[in-house]
């Protein structure tokens, strides 16, 4: 008795143990590692758009951005650009959002998988190393990309390089 | 113990989740000033959400995230009032960082 007690105590545990290890949400760092090394290109000690462009054709394949669709709202002067918030959103049915900017040493900040559930509204806090643009695109279900971007003055670099 | 603070709160339908997670955010390059080796960077590398066993919310990030970095995100079609979200994020080295937030 105390055995076969023992024996289903053991399979009931194994049970659990193998508990759907099914929701294995996307990590775009390893799909997509060369988004995330896209540096940023310095026209002297301006920011230009490469970078940031050259990024978003790692992540989404194109770069032909349709300028609607989404709203950012980031302050126009961050006193400390260790911190800016930023939040953006969007009503269309999107996959995937990213965001970016052309301030740091690399473009990419973000990349978001959309899922069913998901109401497209967030609230983020970004450093910027100085005044640059910050670029949100969201990737619509029929391959579209929606953007909408923001330039900004950081008066202290959060980032230090 | 590092982790993740979070609070969560439903209105309308609509689950409003905040969360902080303690992290210095330090890029290779401040780690290279600070420390003298870029593998001291610490930051955020991904994060997700779980409910009842269903994602509900999934980042991946980079170093570029303030100190300490806030989120914040909504979700509807899931969840009621005293479920538990599930918050793991990790950083560049792999550690993770867990919190909970139950719905309000």
């Amino acid at each position: 008795m105390e055995r076969r007690k023992f024996l289903s105590m053991t399979l009931g545990a194994l049970a659990l143990a193998v508990v759907p290890a099914s929701v294995r949400a996307a990590d775009f760092r390893k799909s997509n590692p060369a988004v995330w090394t896209t540096k940023n290109v310095m026209n002297g000690t301006k920011v230009t758009e490469e970078g940031v462009m050259s990024a978003i054709k790692a992540l989404y394949g194109s770069n032909s951005l349709t300028m609607e669709g989404v709203k950012l709202k980031a302050p126009d002067v961050a006193s400390n650009g260790g911190a800016i918030p930023v939040d953006f959103s969007t009503q269309k049915d999107v996959k995937s959002i990213a965001v970016f900017q052309n301030a740091n040493p690399e473009a990419a900040v973000l990349v978001i998988d959309v899922n069913k559930y998901s109401v497209n509204k967030y609230s983020i806090k970004i450093k910027m190393a100085s005044s640059g643009t910050i670029t949100i695109v969201a990737q619509g279900n029929g391959g579209k990309l929606y953007a909408a971007q923001k330039t900004l003055d950081v008066a202290l670099g959060g980032c230090e390089g | 113990m590092a982790g993740i603070k979070a609070k969560a709160k439903l209105k309308n339908g609509v689950v409003k989740v905040k969360l902080l997670i303690k992290n210095p955010s330090m890029t290779p390059n401040m780690a290279l000033k600070k420390t003298g080796s870029k593998d001291n960077a610490d930051f955020i590398t991904h994060l997700s959400a779980t409910l009842n066993g269903e994602i509900v919310a999934d980042f991946s990030t980079s170093q570029f995230l303030s100190k300490n970095p806030i989120f914040k995100f909504e979700f509807k079609g899931i969840g009621a009032k005293k479920d538990k979200i599930e918050l793991v994020a990790m950083n560049n080295h792999g550690k993770t960082y867990k919190g909970k937030a139950k719905i309000k």
